[in-house]
């Protein structure tokens, strides 16, 4: 069964630059491959030319100064395996990575390609909008980095036809910063059917700043703005906890689709956000 | 395209199409040991090491690895001289249909390289990509601690 039929071109760039001139040149039938789990498994017979990065070297994550470069072709297993993320404002982003898909997959998913997909259900956007990571774009000759934020609030397709994503970069927080992620699957192999990250900067037991991001809503990954607000200048505490559970229930923008109703996904979404913020009055 | 590959410590050049995946590339040139079945990446059945690390070929595309050194099933023993993991999984009823073996026993086999002493959640975090209807898993987990036994035994 050939699965991708138009393709009829195979590149090996040395570099960024060549990458970048080869995806041009090839328009919408080009692509940059990653792991290529998402061009093999959902094959698009418009594709004629692949572009692959094996032989740019972006397989690496760096530690430098409290700031953590991951190369867009790492893998979320080599992620794993680096110490770099072992704990990362105190919470495990290794025991969250591990969690995500099969062993297999996580052998090839990478990090970069991840980004570029923004795939609805991903796992890894939630993690690194809510952790805020910053993405390193480069087009060879011009590099920039943008939070991760700024990039998916622009028209990032457009960007990644004529750039490609270079490194991810995590800015480690001080001692007064707390992080959790939660993910709802009914097993290994299914893809979440809703996910959850929060980051809060506390002062003594109040919030004084919080990132919130929910993904697989089932809509792409999104900032819960309304909830980061309301969590600012609030004592962390058990009753609160309880009142901001509620308020997530009420007002997540989650939705409806063939494998969960919108209420069940709200209300998942209410036992996260108690979850997590429980899990940091254990901390604080 | 044309390319070579090392399968099973053999340097080989196949002729393939652009978009083709491993799985069908390794199949149609007699590697049927490998076998297919999702085509998603979610059952493991077509898994194959490459570089070490266990892949599955039905979602891999060959000219993504090619000059790669890949690992089947066969690469590991034969029914003469088999690996003491093949061993274990005959020995320990971690077979009956056979469909998923292949690719169990791929990926206990790349485990115990990188891990000679894994624990049991170790073993199970390792093959969890590897989808087995028939045995329940708990022959297989059984089959690699007993395979670990075997090899530290030097048997
Ligand atoms: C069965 C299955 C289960 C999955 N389960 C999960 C899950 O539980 N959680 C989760 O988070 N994700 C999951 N995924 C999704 C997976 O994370 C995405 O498909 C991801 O895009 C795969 O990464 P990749 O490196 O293989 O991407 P690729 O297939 O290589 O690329 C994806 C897209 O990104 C572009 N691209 C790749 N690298 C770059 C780069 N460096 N710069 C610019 N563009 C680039 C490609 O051109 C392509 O358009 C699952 C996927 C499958 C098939
Ligand atoms: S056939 Fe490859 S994972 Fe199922
Ligand atoms: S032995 Fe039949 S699927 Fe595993």
């Amino acid at each position: 069964m050939l699965k991708l039929k138009g393709v009829s071109e195979c590149f090996y760039p040395e570099t960024i630059e060549e990458a970048v001139k080869l995806l041009k040149e090839g328009k919408d039938s080009a692509r940059i491959i990653g792991g290529g789990l998402h061009i093999a498994a959902f094959p698009n017979p418009l594709i004629r030319r692949l572009i692959f990065l094996n032989n740019l070297h972006l397989n690496y994550v760096k530690e430098n100064e409290g700031r953590v470069a991951i190369g867009a072709t790492t893998t979320i297993s080599e992620l794993i395996n680096s110490g770099a993320i072992n704990y990362y404002n105190g919470y495990s982003i290794k025991k969250v990575l591990q969690s995500i898909a099969t062993e297999l997959l996580r052998n090839q998913i990478t990090i970069g390609g991840s980004v570029a997909q923004n795939e609805p259900y991903s796992d890894i956007v939630t993690l690194l909008a809510a952790i805020r990571a910053r993405v390193l774009i480069s087009s060879g000759d011009r590099e920039s980095e943008i939070p991760l934020k700024e990039f998916y609030a622009g028209n990032f397709r457009e960007t990644l036809k004529h750039s490609i994503i270079k490194e991810i970069v995590l800015e480690k927080k001080g001692e007064d910063f707390r992080f959790g992620m939660e993910r709802f699957v009914k097993n290994a192999t299914e893809i979440p059917l809703l996910n959850m990250g929060i980051l809060v900067q506390l002062s003594g037991d109040t919030v004084k700043d919080a990132t919130i991001v929910t993904g697989a809503r089932p809509g792409e990954a999104e900032f819960f703005t309304e909830g980061e607000e309301y969590l600012k200048g609030r004592q962390l505490s058990e009753k609160n906890i309880e009142i901001f559970a509620d308020f997530v229930e009420e007002n997540i923008n989650v939705d409806t689709d063939i494998r969960l109703s919108k209420e069940y996904r709200a209300h998942i979404a209410g036992v996260f956000a108690k979850r997590i913020l429980t899990s940091f009055l254990r901390e604080v | 395209m044309k390319a070579h590959f090392t399968i099973n410590g053999e340097k080989k050049e196949f002729e393939f199409s652009e978009g083709e995946v491993l799985l069908d590339l390794l199949r149609r040139n007699g590697y049927t040991e490998v076998k297919g079945n999702c085509y998603l990446g979610t059952c493991g059945a077509c898994t194959v090491l490459i570089g070490g690390i266990p892949r599955a070929s039905c979602v891999t595309l060959a000219a993504q690895v090619v000059g790669q050194e890949i690992l089947t099933v066969k690469g590991i023993g034969s029914i003469k001289h088999p690996h003491p993991i093949q061993k274990a999984f005959a020995e320990k009823g971690a077979v009956q249909c056979g469909f998923c073996t292949p690719g169990a026993v791929l990926t206990a086999y790349a485990l115990l390289k990188n891990n000679p002493s894994p624990t049991v959640e170790d073993i199970k975090i390792a093959l969890d990509g590897n989808l087995c209807r028939c045995t329940g898993y708990i022959q297989q987990i059984e089959a690699i601690k007993y395979a670990i036994e075997l090899i530290k035994g030097g048997k």
